[in-house]
């Protein structure tokens, strides 16, 4: 989440001689990222010469505490001095209470105590509800809020300044001076401040008055009916720590994503909670001229313990790779509001959520210390164990093999529609679009529709794809078998059980294949990598090179034409005829005329002419008693 | 004519000759069937065998001599053949090269990461896009109030939940091999795991399926340094020895401390432009392995220490110069006049 941070404002703060540069250079490298550092014109009523600055910073979703004013001048009071450059605090705590005179009282229920963590409020009266002084609109404008008048403007206010959403309201239109603090019924409605009516999912936290009206959407917007307005009087100063899943679950499901929801879910300074809240009253009594006409109501619903964590300099050492001594480490982590006891150090409040571990801790020193201060090493040590696994290395075969022979390889997506998916295909619960509902359980229908959307590209296209499928598996996550998808049109049936040939040859295995035939054109085939992977390679061996000349010669056949035989059964009737027949290749076929190439050879001795004519012979008969083949004469 | 003048006579018309074609009838009038020695050859029938011999050993030594200095010259006029403009045109034709495909710009990048690892010692690996939530979020140290386990961000499966494991879910990154990998008990872990993953989220700079690569280092004494040296290294190999990257402190649930890695700017070389901050451009998280993943994946946080990055695929080679990619979807969407252009 990013928020603005004038610069100016810091300077309630901290008193630095940092520039705004320094500033945006040192919250990224240390702490936060400056996304932009934008120049405005000063703010009339606070500089005096120079031009003001506004940081938008990026803050990480586990720095709740760093969403204010308060916050980054926390992180750059024990940044800068680091760099060298001094950096005091200059803010006072408000610890004066204001004097107290009861006059009224609110009578709170709360249905189930891990909503609210605390819940604090308090009454004032005697409300003028006029304009914000300057300097609080013009800060309220530079961090991208409208004012509206001194009572909404000062809960705005300290909401930026402290990190501490706060609600105002009308004390009188709560009615019965009465709040039921649950969870929302599916289907209830309210009027929120900006106008619009929501109804409500079940689960979100809501407040309902004596009248059982809902007069709060906590943490996310207050609700109409009980709004500050110009006639408001007595106002009910309301400041609280909801539950920070509940609020996001809510603010998210209602599509309102409020700079309060916002800061409500990262969690909040649980002690900061009454100081925040008595800034507020001071600033009321200021700008509005309230007095406090209750006592403070402060429900605790959960018991808050300092937190203790034990400070390993060995580890802090060890994460960082150089040694830090142990001066460094204390004072870093004292800027950072680290309190020491004994080996250990007590956790500050607004970082309550956040540090747990040693590891935490290693993670502050050493950001503060500088990630840039660390030099870069390779790895050394002992040899690791894990071996390739093969499979990679055919994947790459495979891929450089078919794009040699012209094939453009693919990425179609995992998921895809229940048509293309295939039959019994995984089906994702939340889809984002219905093109992408269903896991394939086969690579080919994508594919043939990439070669019908390719259509104009040429008339001769090859492609294929290396991919999971997914096929469901009962109890128990999907097998995801690699798959090599092929489809080509326009090439023809031989060419492209030939590349298929090719490829396992390439690959050094031998496995069956089918191949499917779309329409007149298209040809594709899926083979299943995990079996190509599986199944043994053919090693290679030298066989010795003979010293003796085969001789080879082309045969044609005419095949029968009512007979239904196999091109196997042809080859295996040919090497069987004779050991000195080496190699068979299929040459050519016209119409039923079958031509092979036969290479003859013996081991031993020189092959002649006399004695090829007696092997051919033995062709001739094999093939003529088994499949009825003859010579074309 | 004696054998003598006959070779002086030919060495002479030699000199002359410009084109094999030239060559060619030389050869044929000495040395042909019906040359200038044949029919010497002719002419001796009728002397005595005695003669015969010396004079035939003659004349065939001469041939030899003929037939070599033929060879030698047409090695010379080999290139002087196609005098003609025609044949000089043609040369000009561009060559018939053989029809070759395209491998996917995935792959590719793929490829030249692995290349880039595996002399520091990274073992490629593959572990499932569809894992269970356990894998992808609990192991990791995400629990399942974290808003990246909510559902507006991870694809479910619509299948029965598991009681140890949870739901089964599209991996959102590459990181559920990480504790998959400890569980194997092989230590120290040099890792490369390369894998699809899949968020809610599709636009101009989003795939709903993606690829990551994801490492993992896992020794005694692993420590920032090494995570620090190991992306310059990728980074001066991958994108060019004058990069550079920065590493400034962000959060992710599963490392502690955790970065985000920035690299400089090409375009400004690192002065700060339009397209940068302040001359660096965001790369991809990293961080250190937090204890209590080491701890999911059987590993003593207090002996063993790691680093562990996961960046996208499809951006990280976007990011190189020169690509110039204005739409990730490009990459899905199976264009052949895209594809050609890798």
């Amino acid at each position: 989440m990013n928020i603005l941070i004038p610069h100016n404002w810091l300077k309630d703060y901290i008193k630095t001689s940092a520039s705004a540069q320094d500033i945006s250079r040192f919250l990224s490298l240390h702490a936060f990222s400056v996304e932009k550092t934008t120049e405005v014109p000063r703010l009339a009523s606070l500089s005096r010469d120079e031009n003001d600055y506004i940081f938008e910073i990026e803050i990480t979703p586990n720095r709740g505490d760093a969403l204010s004013v308060l916050g980054i001048a926390r992180e750059l009071r024990a940044i800068l001095p680091m760099q060298g450059i001094a950096a005091d605090w200059v803010a006072k705590a408000n610890d004066k209470q204001s004097s107290v005179q009861e006059k009224y009282d609110l009578k709170v229920e709360i249905k189930d105590k891990s909503l609210v963590p605390r819940f604090s409020a308090v009454i004032l009266e005697d409300i003028q509800i006029k304009d914000s002084p300057d300097f609080m609109k013009q800060r309220l404008e530079a961090v991208g809020t409208r004012a509206l008048n001194n009572v909404i403007d000062i809960t705005n206010y300290l909401m930026f300044d402290k990190g501490q959403p706060m609600h105002a309201f009308d004390y009188d239109k709560i009615l019965g001076a009465k709040m039921l603090v649950r969870e929302s019924k599916k289907g209830e409605k309210l009027i929120t401040l900006d106008g619009m009516e929501r109804t409500l999912p079940e689960g979100v936290i809501v407040i309902e008055d004596g009248e059982s009206r809902l007069i709060d959407l906590c943490g996310i917007m207050g609700a109409k009916n009980s709004e500050v307005d110009e006639n408001t009087k007595r106002v009910l100063l309301f400041v609280q720590v909801y539950d920070p899943v509940k609020i996001r679950r809510s603010s998210m499901a209602l599509g309102h994503r409020t700079e309060a929801a916002l800061r409500f879910e990262k969690g909040i300074d649980f002690d900061g909670v009454v100081p925040a809240l008595w800034e507020a009253v001071a600033l009321m009594e200021k700008y509005a001229d309230a007095k406090v006409v209750s006592k403070l109501i402060d429900i605790l619903n959960v018991k808050y313990e300092p937190k203790k964590v034990a400070v390993d300099y060995g580890k802090i050492n060890r994460v960082a790779g150089v040694e830090i001594n142990k001066e460094t480490v204390d004072k870093i982590l004292q800027d950072l509001g680290f309190v020491f006891d004994g080996g250990s150090v007590i956790v500050p409040s607004w970082r309550y959520d956040d540090i747990d571990l040693a590891e935490d801790l290693a993670e502050e020193v050493v950001r503060l210390y500088g990630y840039d201060k660390l030099p870069d090493k390779l790895l050394a040590g002992e040899i690791p164990q894990q071996v390739a696994d093969p499979v990679f290395k055919l994947e790459d075969s495979a891929r450089s093999y078919l794009k040699h022979q012209g094939f453009f390889e693919c990425y179609t997506n995992s998921a895809t529609n229940q048509n293309l998916a295939g039959e019994n295909a995984i089906e994702i619960a939340n889809p984002l679009t219905e093109d992408f509902a269903f896991l394939k359980t086969s690579l080919l229908p994508q594919l043939l529709a990439v070669l019908e959307k390719n259509q104009g590209y040429s008339d001769k296209v090859k492609i294929f794809e290396l991919a999971s499928v997914y096929l469901a598996k009962k109890g128990d996550l999907p097998e995801q078998p690699m798959r090599l998808g092929l489809a080509v049109r326009g090439a023809g049936y031989p060419e492209f059980k030939g590349e298929i040939e090719g490829l396992l040859e390439e690959l050094g295995v031998s496995i069956d294949f089918d191949i499917k035939e779309f329409g007149d054109t298209i040809l594709a085939a899926e083979l299943d990598f995990k079996k190509i992977s599986h199944s043994p390679r053919r090693t290679k061996t030298y066989a010795p090179i003979s010293s003796f000349n085969s001789i080879k010669e082309d045969l044609t056949f005419i095949m029968p034409e009512n007979r239904d035989i196999r091109y196997h059964e042809i080859s295996e009737a040919i090497m069987s005829a004779d050991k000195r027949i080496k190699k068979l290749q299929f040459k050519d076929i016209y119409q039923n005329f079958l031509t092979l190439s036969i290479e003859y050879l013996d081991a031993a001795k020189q092959i002649s002419s006399e004695q090829t004519q007696e092997i051919r012979k033995k062709i001739f008969e094999q093939l003529e008693k088994k499949l009825g083949v003859k010579l074309k004469v | 004519m004696d054998l003598k003048e006959l070779l002086s006579q030919f060495k002479n018309d030699l000199k002359n000759i410009s084109s094999l074609e030239n060559l060619e009838a030389v050869r044929l009038s000495y040395a042909g069937k019906k040359g200038a020695l044949a029919k010497m050859l002719k002419d001796i029938a009728n002397l005595s065998a005695e003669e015969k011999k010396t004079l035939g050993k003659k004349i065939n030594e001469a041939k030899q001599e003929i037939q070599e200095k033929i060879a030698e010259a047409q090695g010379g006029l080999a290139g002087k053949k196609s005098a003609l403009p025609m044949d000089k045109f043609l040369k000009t034709l561009p060559g018939k090269k053989p029809v070759t495909g395209h491998l996917h710009i995935i792959s590719q990048a793929i490829s030249e990461i692995v290349e880039i690892f595996k002399p520091l010692g990274f073992t490629r690996a593959r572990y499932p896009e569809i894992d269970w939530e356990y894998f992808a979020f609990e192991a990791l140290n995400i629990p399942s109030t974290h808003p990246a386990r909510d559902e507006w961000e991870t694809f479910f499966i619509d299948a029965p939940v598991d009681k140890k494991f949870g739901r089964q879910v599209i991996t959102p990154h590459t990181s559920n091999g990480q504790v998959r990998e400890m569980l194997k008990g092989n230590l120290p872990i040099r890792m490369l795991n390369i894998s699809r993953c899949g968020r809610r989220q599709e636009d101009a700079s989003h795939l709903q399926t993606f690829f990551q690569f994801e490492g993992l280092a896992i020794d005694k004494g692993v420590s920032i340094t090494h995570l620090k040296g190991t992306l310059e290294y990728f980074v001066k190999n991958f994108f060019g020895p004058k990069r550079k990257i920065r590493l400034r402190p962000y959060d992710f649930r599963f490392t502690e401390p955790s970065f985000e890695v920035d690299i400089n700017c090409d375009l400004c070389g690192g002065a700060g432009c339009k397209f940068c901050k302040g001359g660096w451009v965001e790369l991809g998280g990293a961080g250190m392995v937090h204890p209590n993943v080491l701890k999911a994946g059987g590993i003593d946080p207090n002996v063993y220490t790691g680093f562990a990055f996961g960046w996208g695929i499809e951006r990280v080679y976007m990011m190189k110069g020169g690509i110039k990619i204005d739409d990730i979807r490009h990459l899905v969407n199976n264009d052949l006049r895209f594809l050609e252009q890798f």
